[in-house]
């Protein structure tokens, strides 16, 4: 359920109160994610309800207006994704676009994708979360999401919880019609964005297909489709962006899905752009990461940042060991 | 076992022996946090005989679910029938202590600590003492290493024959064949001796220290820095100098081969100095300050900077200025940038010792350089900490010989450290004066506004605000309204939002002239930006501007008032600039196409409170 508090100002002189009440659990849900505690399982059960409400009436390219600043990969470095709110503003001050991958791998998968959730129901506009790779069942089994879930609540519901929602998550965002985002990249399926709104999207993200490439494939330098390393999507040349672009009127395509040392690099003769926002990704790889702001006019600038200062986690730089072991 | 059939009491017990047994770790875990309900409908009796001797026998299971039964028997008292049966808990947690992972043993032992308090001198002398001396002699050494940490408690209640007996088989455990016990004996004997007086201290402990100290082990040597604090704060400081071998041993851990044991003397230097003689600080303790300055460990350099002003307090300050000043200030180039951050915090804390001339022929050069340190952490630490200085040498000369590092700083890569500079800027200010301040600092002041980091504007108007306090509303008026009503025609729309931003902040320290002549005509042209942030945000700090508006009198600020401890009469003027100039544009907001907006703009009008009011 979208809440919109005065939405039929003419046949409703005064909005309901219990709406008032839904809108207070809310925020307070969002202060103490913001706070890093972790939501009871009951309170995720609701939270990804409501959700369910909200995402599954958005489109495979969901239309974005400017401005929103653009983010990639989180994977569950929590604090990392509250130093991004820090350097380009709170939500919904800011509006927000996220490109998937919010969990796996960090040490808070749970508070990262709840706290992203959680805000998409608030301020469903002025923020879109999209589906990544990693928003999948098989995948989070693997990589860290099922374990946490078992190890923060004790049982997996509330990992079925989260799957289940991320299988309606829209593909792709459409800002202002000329820049297109999403997690991975092109599919050979796919030659326009109209053939993107006809997947049917709400499913475990198959092995291979249209759905399975926007999610996983990567720009490259050599031309024409390539087999990828990964085994799941396909590497894309030079000429396939540019007939993509051409053929939709975009000016450019934002995705994730790469770990890249300055947090963004651009392919393709800035066909298309790669926006990483886990900085020392896995707490090892010493990269920065990057959002890209743009703007009303859409001008974009990219900002760079480093890890958040933080105790009890793992750290880059040699500490003072612990003597007593 | 117990059938259910047989007998409806015994159910309870039943089906925690079940979950007990049960192949789920998490059905066994929960069971056993459940122990003290199925205790408390058993009575302290049944569970005295029944419970008890069961749980005696669990010891086999995973270490989660034994650690948590070592914890929760630390709280079993009440359910055994009260301290007099207090004893019989002690033979499950004698068991629990000699479990091979060290998790339960620490809990066993803390709880067995916790019951040992409860106890009586009796349950102590035929109990408590007995199972510790069990302990110490098992075969096993994780019984042995339990051991240690269970000498305090019964200690104070025992019999001086039974008090010796401890004694001696503490020394046993302090020469045992294991590091892994002679550690823990160690580790524990500071607080062991604590609970002796200091005739005992000096016959037996020393003795048990020297034995330790002189360990083939380095982990071992290591954990005699705290028991020679101990010891040496036991002893009068006068008697100090007959003990010849504490200061031996002193010594020999100062120059200790292995950098772990060099470590722990720099961590814990300045307590080594209070606990020590006058004489043997000067003659002994600063030149082997020296010496760890120079260490060739960075993590003992670390240690020992964090030591600095600590152990500075204590020596004179010639001896300061004369022997340890030079190898200090080499620390500022020193090829570890850990240890230069640890330099960083310290430093500072030198110059109230120093006082005024020396702070600025040492101790400006080295903050001067470390202003320019490759490592933002060290940059960090130095501008945090210069308000210490400052009480020293006064702000007129801390700020003209560092003014050029830290406007240099304000424009650093890292946004913290453009937030610490932000951070001292009022300070600054009010030292400074008006003029200087517009001359140097303002144009500075006025760029944070445009930050492309959200945190830096946002500190950016809450130093504003501060500044206005400082020069008063008068110049405000003219030196940064303008700017910041001038951020409201920015193309970008995150940067117009600190126009509103700064509003809500500034709005204590504005007139009432400020908010109608400057500050509203902003807004009402804002308030139908075309991006809807904006326009909420409009409302945002409409809300903030009700709220003033109310109170505001029609000369002077909110902020006046409140220092003032007054409370005026809210001018007439200000309800109708609530009523002409703020509802009229947010009734307009709140029929936006924005859901956010009509949201935002009808809490600022008030009416959410009302309907929250009205609703069932």
């Amino acid at each position: 359920m979208i809440v919109d508090i005065t939405s039929r100002p003419d046949n409703q002189s005064k909005p309901r109160g219990s709406d008032y009440q839904h809108i207070r659990n809310l925020d307070a849900l969002i202060d103490q994610l913001s706070n890093c505690i972790t939501l009871s399982e009951d309170d995720i059960e609701r939270l990804c309800d409501q959700a369910r409400e909200v995402v599954q009436d958005e489109s495979n390219v969901q239309p974005v207006s400017s401005p929103v600043t653009v983010c990639g990969d989180i994977h569950g470095q929590y604090h990392d994704l509250i130093e991004l709110f820090r350097i380009s503003g709170p939500c919904p001050d800011t509006n927000y676009l996220f490109m998937g991958d919010y969990v796996d791998r960090g040490y808070h998968s749970v508070e990262s994708v709840s706290l992203l959730v959680a805000l998409k129901v608030r301020y469903p506009k002025r923020i879109t979360i999209l589906r990544g790779n990693h928003e999948s069942r098989q995948i989070t089994q693997v990589y860290g999401f099922y374990d946490e879930c078992l190890r923060k609540y004790g049982n997996a519901r509330v990992w079925t919880l989260f799957t289940d929602l991320f299988d309606y998550l829209p593909l792709t965002a459409l800002i202002d019609n000329r820049i297109f985002c999403l997690h991975g990249g092109l599919s050979p399926s796919i030659d326009t964005l109209d053939h993107v709104r006809k997947v049917d999207r709400v499913h475990e993200p198959p092995h291979e297909g249209p759905m399975c490439d926007l999610l996983w494939s990567d720009p490259d330098d050599r031309y024409g489709w390539g087999i990828s390393p990964r085994g799941a999507g396909y590497t894309f040349g030079k000429d396939i962006s540019d007939a993509f672009n051409h053929n939709n009127g975009l000016s450019l395509i934002a995705r994730a899905h790469q770990m890249v040392m300055d947090g963004y690099l651009w392919s393709h003769d800035r066909n298309v752009v790669t926006v990483f926002s886990a900085p020392n990704y896995c707490y090892r790889c010493g990269n920065l990461a990057a959002i890209l702001e743009v703007d009303e006019k859409l001008n974009y600038q990219f900002i760079q940042f480093d890890p958040s200062p933080r105790t009890g986690e793992p750290t880059m730089h040699r500490r003072t060991p612990d003597y007593f072991l | 076992m117990e059938g259910q059939g047989e007998n409806d009491e015994l159910y309870p017990i039943a089906v925690l022996i079940d979950e007990l047994k049960h192949d789920d770790v998490l059905l066994r875990l929960n069971a056993i946090h459940r122990l003290s309900t199925i205790a408390l409908a058993l009575g302290p009796e049944r569970t005295r005989e029944e419970l008890i001797p069961f749980l005696d026998d669990s010891v086999e299971d995973e270490d989660e679910v034994l650690t948590a039964l070592s914890e929760e028997l630390g709280n079993f008292i009440e359910y055994v029938g009260g301290p007099e049966y207090g004893h019989v808990l002690l033979s499950p947690l004698e068991n629990l202590a000699a479990i091979e992972e060290p998790l339960v043993r620490e809990k066993a032992v803390e709880s067995l600590n916790k019951i040992g308090e409860q106890l009586s001198e009796k349950q102590i002398e035929e109990n408590f003492i007995p199972m510790v001396l069990r302990l110490s002699k098992a075969d096993w050494f994780t019984s042995k290493v339990s051991a240690t940490g269970l000498y305090c408690v019964p200690y104070r209640k025992a019999s001086p024959s039974s008090q010796q007996t401890l004694r001696q088989y503490y020394g046993g455990l302090v020469h045992d064949d294991t590091p892994m016990v002679r550690r823990q004996s160690g580790n524990n004997l500071a607080k062991f001796i604590k609970e002796l007086n200091t005739q005992i201290v000096i016959e037996e402990m020393i003795p048990l220290f020297q034995h330790l100290a002189t360990d083939e082990q380095d982990s071992v040597r290591l954990l005699t820095v705290d028991v020679l604090i101990s010891i040496a704060e036991e002893i009068p400081k006068e008697q100090q100098p007959s003990h010849g071998v504490l200061l031996t041993s002193l010594r020999n851990l100062f120059e200790d081969k292995s950098w772990r044991v060099r470590y722990m003397v720099a961590d814990r230097y300045e307590k080594i100095a209070k606990a020590v003689h006058e004489e043997v600080v000067t003659r002994d303790m600063v030149p082997s300050f020296v010496k760890l300055l120079k260490d060739t460990e960075a993590e003992v350099r670390t240690a020992i900077a964090g030591q600095i002003p600590g152990f500075c307090n204590l020596i004179d300050r010639d001896t300061l200025l004369n022997e340890i000043m030079t190898s200090v200030e080499d620390l500022v180039s020193d090829p570890s940038q850990h240890v230069r951050a640890a330099l960083g915090t310290q430093i500072s804390g030198l110059a109230p010792i120093l006082g005024k001339e020396e702070t600025i022929a040492h101790l400006l050069p080295m903050f001067l350089q470390m202003l320019k340190d490759e490592f933002p952490d060290v940059r960090l630490h130095i501008i945090s900490k210069l308000e210490l200085v400052n009480k020293v040498i006064g702000i007129d000369l801390l700020s003209q010989s560092l003014l050029p590092a830290i406007v240099q700083l304000a424009e650093d890569k890292q946004w913290r450290v453009r937030l610490a500079i932000i951070e001292y800027i009022p300070l600054l200010a009010s030292q400074l004066g008006v003029k200087f301040f517009d001359e140097q600092l303002s144009e500075l002041c006025m760029g944070w506004l445009g930050d492309t980091v959200f945190s830096i504007r946002e500190a950016a108007t809450q130093n504003l605000r501060k500044l206005t306090e400082v020069f008063g509303v008068d110049w405000a008026k003219g030196s940064i309204i303008p700017k910041v009503m001038g951020m409201g025609q920015h193309t970008n729309y995150l940067y117009r939002m600190t126009t509103c931003f700064a509003i809500s902040t500034l709005a204590p320290v504005v007139s009432l002239d400020i908010i109608e002549n400057s500050i509203l005509p902003i807004l009402d042209r804002l308030v139908s930006d075309e991006i809807p942030n904006i326009r909420f945000n409009v409302a945002k700090s409409y809300a903030v501007l009700i709220d003033t508006l109310r109170r505001l009198p029609t000369e002077g600020t909110l902020t006046d008032l409140e220092k003032a401890g007054k409370t005026a009469t809210p001018s007439p003027r200000g309800q109708d600039l609530i009523q002409q100039r703020i509802l009229p544009s947010l009734e307009k907001l709140q029929e936006d196409e924005d859901v956010d907006v009509r949201y935002f703009a009808t809490t600022a009008a008030g009416g959410h409170e009302e309907v929250m009011q009205t609703s069932p």
